[in-house]
């Protein structure tokens, strides 16, 4: 491989974490945008998204890597897959939202915070007991299709993953720039109380808030599935902890500046441990969001919403 | 255990007997407790599961054959991996370590089955001289003379080795690659435990020695998902082989991006790789064709012990490991000890089964003669290699299918 190949295979490498990082990255944004709330059993809602997927993906008949599918049955498989991990995850936010964190509400302080990390062991624990913490093979139908450029190899999976990352996050846009729901959400982050005397029915959007970014961290648990043939219980530590970062690099509260974050959190692990080695990516990662909050202490792109406080 | 109707029957049992005169030997059994170390749950569960059986076996063939006359083995399991660190967790081994010795009813131990936890653990039995015999734990530093002042500091060993250690495993296989394999550049991984990072130090040191190329050494976090960067970099390298010390938690994830991002180069690990958790995280093919290596010579197929793979079958519904046959050994050790002591009138006390372990002498156990130096390692060190090769017709983890024996790695002259 030429230093030129090692380049180009390193950005494949760092835009594919990258896309995962952003469509995590951007649930916690939302969620933070409307409510101001760090919302850390996001974490493993993610984690739980992969198991689903894994049994939905068996549930349908795809074993290991030994079943491998293209054409029209692919698509269906997909589809459905994506469909039944968007819904289980939205309905299980949307669940977290209505019966954990709204009667928190109203409550000052962290406690809405602290229940979100105490949520997020306990969906651990409920995996760690039922599914067990052994790295399981997650099924994968995706036929092995490589295309070589120069020394570079980029395969169907890391082109399937952007191309589902740019159209949820397009989707997403959409959603929030040019529909009503989307227009009560943004009216909701900008001030909820002027919102609501506008006829907003916060207690709807704030649930529409936990809805789309929990489908959303379904979708990212899917998509990392089939990137790494991999689940396990403890992913969602890992993975969440630098969506987070990206989310803050970008902007908390900020969509665009979410998935900047995660393309940009991405691309620095791929650099990172071609340069200086794996062992110094967190410190790399790390040490250069405190210097971009040191200073633009609201990330890269701001906080679009004025601060409420 | 006793359940009801065991105790039922123990108690007719006794009335039986004392109708017919006779004492009842057992009623009277004092109970000695050894405590079972390992991390049984986490990532490294699978594994633990079939040591701590080897050991279950062996104490429950005593006891039914009264092998100890007047005593009574109750095997403790206790499980030194937490949820939060997802695999074995120091600290929990050396809480695990003080409830044992807290416990007079404590006589030995056997475990741990990580180095990292043996670390945390060696100091405190060291202090309630409670000696452990490790049925899979690799690390030199632990038996190491330089290292006496941290891992036995009351001056005794009280860590003793049914296995070889990495100080063997990590160096033959290097022999192994330059003779066998005819490596000529390679670059090292590990994943940052006191297992990996000792086990590849050792096998750079060797590799250096014996001429290979060393083009490179990195550091996985465990904890990490994505190890594409590092392997991308080892693929613009071109080495022939990639060395991994390390266990399961990132071993998976590493085998299976590696076999995406470096399918042709050699890939080898330890005794961390030589696992069901690999098998069947990983999945084939991505699997195919790895080397690990064990630090204890390769019993389960051999015809002599098929009475234990059968016995053991049979009892637990799972196959054995080498690593089973290691810890059904280390429980022997103490189950001899006790029976020592008892013949020369002593009490199996604590310290008179440390010291008898010290002395022990096993003639002819599953894995061959046993006998420890005085700092508590075996004296017969042997590495052995596998390769694994797919066996569609036998399940997944069945690691004497999976895993194909290739022999036995050079030792270091």
């Amino acid at each position: 491989m030429t230093s030129m190949d090692v380049f180009l295979q390193q950005a494949i490498n760092g835009l594919s974490l990258g896309s995962m990082y952003a469509l995590l990255a951007l649930g916690f944004t939302l969620v933070y945008g409307i409510m101001e709330l760090i919302n850390f059993s996001h974490f493993n809602v993610f984690m739980v998204g992969s198991m689903i997927a894994m049994l939905t993906l068996e549930a349908l008949g795809v074993v290991g890597q030994e079943t491998v599918m293209t054409g029209l049955p692919l698509a269906a498989v997909l589809i459905v897959a994506f469909a039944v991990v968007m819904l289980t995850c939205g309905a299980l936010g949307v669940g977290i939202e209505r019966f954990l964190l709204r009667p928190l509400r109203n409550v000052k302080g962290p406690a809405a915070m602290i229940t979100t990390i105490g949520i997020s062991y306990v969906l651990f624990n409920v995996v760690l007991i039922t599914l067990g913490s052994d790295a399981k093979n997650f099924p994968n139908p995706l036929p092995p299709i490589k295309f070589e450029i120069g020394g570079a190899v980029l395969r169907l999976r890391e082109i399937l993953i952007w191309a589902i990352a740019i159209i949820l996050m397009g989707g997403l846009t959409y959603f929030v720039q040019f529909t009503k729901l989307g227009k009560a959400m943004r009216a909701t982050a900008q001030d909820p109380e002027a919102a609501r005397m506008m006829g907003v029915k916060v207690d709807r959007v704030v649930m529409m808030a936990f809805f789309v970014s929990s489908a959303l961290a379904g979708a990212c648990g899917l998509i990392f599935g089939l990137y790494y043939n991999l689940a396990k219980v403890d992913i969602g530590f890992a993975a969440g902890l630098r969506a987070f970062t990206a989310a803050v690099l970008g902007g908390i509260g900020n969509v665009p500046g979410a998935m900047l974050g995660g393309v940009l959190i991405g691309l620095i692990e791929s650099s990172a441990g071609q340069i200086v080695g794996t062992a110094w990516t967190d410190v790399v990662i790390f040490g250069l969001l405190v210097l971009v909050l040191v200073f633009r202490p609201a990330g890269l792109l701001g906080r679009l919403a004025p601060n409420k406080s | 255990m006793i359940s009801r109707r065991s105790s039922f029957k123990a108690a007719a049992g006794i009335a039986a007997a004392a109708t017919l005169g006779i004492k009842p030997s057992f009623a009277a059994d004092t109970v000695i407790k050894v405590g079972i170390n390992l991390s049984l749950t986490g990532a490294d569960a699978e594994s633990a599961a079939r040591i701590a059986n080897g050991a279950i076996l062996a104490f429950e063939e005593a006891n039914a054959a009264h092998a100890v006359k007047g005593y009574k083995f109750e095997a403790v399991k206790f499980d030194d991996a937490t949820a939060t660190a997802g695999q074995y967790d120091p600290a929990q081994a050396a809480t695990n370590a003080r409830k044992m010795v807290s416990d007079k009813a404590f006589v030995a131990a056997l475990g741990p089955q990580m180095s990292g936890a043996g670390k945390a653990m060696a100091p405190i039995l060291s202090w309630g001289n409670l000696a452990t015999i490790t049925p899979s734990s690799t690390n030199p530093d632990l038996t190491n003379p330089k290292f006496a002042a941290q891992y036995m500091p009351a001056g005794k060993a009280i860590y003793f080795r049914t296995v070889a250690t990495d100080a063997f495993q990590g160096p033959n296989m290097a022999n192994y690659m330059a003779d066998t394999l005819k490596v000529k550049s390679v670059f090292i991984l590990d994943d940052s435990g006191a297992y990996g990072v000792g086990l590849a130090d050792a096998f750079q040191g060797q590799a250096e020695k014996r001429g290979i190329k060393i083009l490179g050494r990195d550091r996985l976090d465990p904890k990490a998902t994505d190890y594409a960067a590092i392997l991308t970099k080892i693929k613009s390298l071109n080495p022939d082989a990639m060395y991994y010390g390390g266990v399961g938690q990132a071993g998976v994830k590493l085998v299976k991006q590696s076999y995406e991002i470096i399918p042709k180069v050699i890939k080898a690990g330890g005794d961390g790789v030589y696992g069901a958790d690999i098998l069947k995280g990983a999945g084939f093919p991505a699997v195919d064709g790895w080397y690990a290596t064990n630090a204890s010579p390769h019993v389960t197929e051999d015809p002599k012990v098929a009475k234990f793979s059968e016995a053991f079958h049979a009892k637990f519904n799972m196959f054995p490991e080498d690593y089973s046959a290691t810890c059904y050994v280390g429980a022997q050790v103490i189950i001899q000890a006790a029976k020592n002591l008892v013949a020369a009138g002593k009490p199996v006390t604590r310290d008179a089964v440390r010291d008898a372990i010290g002395g022990i002498k096993l003639a002819d156990s599953l894995i061959g003669p046993v006998e420890f130096d005085e700092y508590g390692d075996v004296k017969n060190k042997i590495i052995s290699v596998f390769q694994v090769k797919q066996n569609k017709d036998k399940p997944i983890d069945d690691m004497d299918a999976q895993f194909r024996y290739v022999g036995i790695a050079p030792a270091v002259s």
